[in-house]
């Protein structure tokens, strides 16, 4: 079998075990929705207008639900043993990477399809065809983003406090690729001419292009006893 | 600007502090437990 | 493996090495402060620049030596790189507390505001946070090859994300209010400040050497301990 199949059964069984509970993903949404809330709580309605605050709203949601959908992810094999089973199966370890890591992307991809509406309602967001580029924008980041917490997360899982270290760990490299998708969301709010998206575009995309690949390649190494 | 030269002796005295800091914290370290 | 006598030689050599790096620091603080014109438009604030950018690149060049031993660990597999970028890292860090501190004592009398995310003091605050997950990962596994083979595993992935934070910083800093340019004498600079601002990056160098040859001497021998423990 390719890489790819196995890569694509690894993550069906992962989404599927999900669908059976769907604990994790309702809670997931439910998270996803509640940072939205905490935002509109937290600050002064007369001098803050929400709109301002809406692009930088949605990087902060998109950052910490991925966060909690990365810890799942593991948490899930940690508890029902199910990584030494595949581990001990002849499945290459780059398939592995590539099923979990399509696995989070699917899992927080679907958490961003159920906030993203909400934010635009909770937030005033002028509905256009803009909002399917933020969409495309956050598709990018999230490439990236997940990659390094596939990674991340299979090491944090085998520490102690793995719900601690895993933000940690995490965080500091979503900085980067969240400061540029932000940049892009806010050109686009503002109907800027496509140019100036260009730079992040770039950046986002290097940034995915850099961490898959070593993400890929540094797993095996993590998993391997 | 006289109060320049405050921010300068600071500036120093931090630099200073740190590396003398470490530099005996290592030397504890290095001692402990032979 | 290195044995406790080595590793007990190593944290001799690099006490030398240490007290050789503080005796030039001293000669350093009198160089600067007593031999060295003061700048004209920022006094003698201005002065900070024989110490603030060498912590900076003592910093740089910790945290990278981190990365390519964290890479060499995960080729060889020799624990000797491990506790290596271990070594390397907690120096970077403390580099990297001396550049965050100094910098927004030069930052206000010059901008006049404490903090203005300016991009090299910004860029030392995401290294920072970077390694502090470094040290946090370590602290939180006990067996000692998983510990090294994680610990490689981030400090290779910090190594990358260097270019990436660059880039990150001078766009992010152009976005806010410029500060009153700190180019100390860019142009030709006096042939005594250049002294001197040269003298700073082969003292911190040398400091940076003695540090991470007592703190590897150091982390030697915890990990012999560790091995004879389990």
């Amino acid at each position: 079998m390719s890489v790819v199949r196995i890569a694509l059964l690894i993550a069906a069984k992962d989404l599927r075990i999900e669908r059976r509970t769907r604990t994790a993903l309702h809670t997931a949404i439910l998270f996803a929705t509640l940072v939205l809330l905490v935002v509109v709580f937290a600050r002064d309605g007369g001098s803050v207008s929400l709109l301002t605050l809406a692009p930088s709203v949605l990087w902060i949601t998109i950052a910490l639900s991925s966060l909690v959908a990365l810890n799942r992810a593991f948490t899930l094999e940690r508890e029902h043993a199910a990584i030494e089973g595949i581990l001990l199966a002849p499945v290459s370890r780059t398939a592995l990477f590539l099923g979990k890591w399509l696995a989070n992307l699917a899992f927080v991809g679907l958490v961003l399809l159920v906030a993203f509406p909400l934010w635009i309602l909770f937030y005033g967001v002028a509905v256009s065809w803009a909002l399917v580029s933020v969409l495309a924008v956050a598709g990018l980041a999230m490439i990236g983003i997940t990659a390094v917490g596939t990674l991340f997360s299979a090491m944090a899982v085998r520490t102690r406090h793995a719900e601690l270290i895993l933000p940690v760990l995490v965080l500091p490299f979503l900085l980067p690729p969240i400061f540029f998708a932000a940049q892009a969301t806010v050109r686009l709010l503002a109907s800027r001419p496509l140019v100036e998206l260009w730079g992040s575009f770039r950046f986002l995309l290097l940034y995915d292009v850099a961490f898959a690949v070593l993400a890929a390649l540094l797993f095996p190494a993590v998993v391997d006893e | 600007m006289p109060e320049s030269g405050n921010y300068m002796i600071a500036g120093y005295l931090v630099v200073a502090v740190i590396v003398v800091g470490y530099v005996v914290n290592l030397w504890r370290r290095g001692n402990e437990s032979r | 493996m290195p044995d406790a006598a080595s590793a007990g030689r190593q944290i001799r050599r690099g006490r030398v090495v240490t007290v050789i790096a503080l005796l030039g620091l001293a000669a350093l603080y009198v160089m600067a402060l007593q031999f060295t014109p003061p700048e004209r438009t920022m006094g003698l604030v201005q002065k900070l620049y024989y110490v603030h950018p060498p912590a900076a690149y003592a910093m740089q060049l910790a945290f990278l030596t981190t990365g390519f031993c964290s890479l060499l660990y995960l080729l060889l597999r020799d624990e000797r790189f491990d506790l290596f970028a271990e070594a390397s890292a907690e120096v970077g860090m403390v580099m990297g507390v001396i550049v965050v501190i100094t910098g927004p004592i030069w930052g206000r009398p010059a901008w006049g505001v404490w903090w203005a995310w300016e991009p090299r003091l910004t860029f030392t605050v995401l290294e920072l946070l970077v390694f502090g997950g470094y040290f946090a990962l370590r602290g939180a596994i006990r067996d000692p090859a998983e510990r090294a083979k994680f610990a490689a595993v981030l400090g290779l992935m910090a190594l990358v994300l260097v270019p990436f934070n660059h880039l990150t910083v001078y766009y992010f800093a152009s976005q806010h209010p410029e500060p009153v340019a700190l180019r100390a004498g860019k142009p030709a600079l006096p042939f005594e400040m250049l002294r001197t601002f040269l003298t700073g990056f082969g003292v911190f160098t040398v400091l940076y050497v003695g540090l991470a040859m007592q703190r590897y001497g150091i982390g030697a021998r915890r990990a012999i301990q560790e091995a004879t423990d389990a």
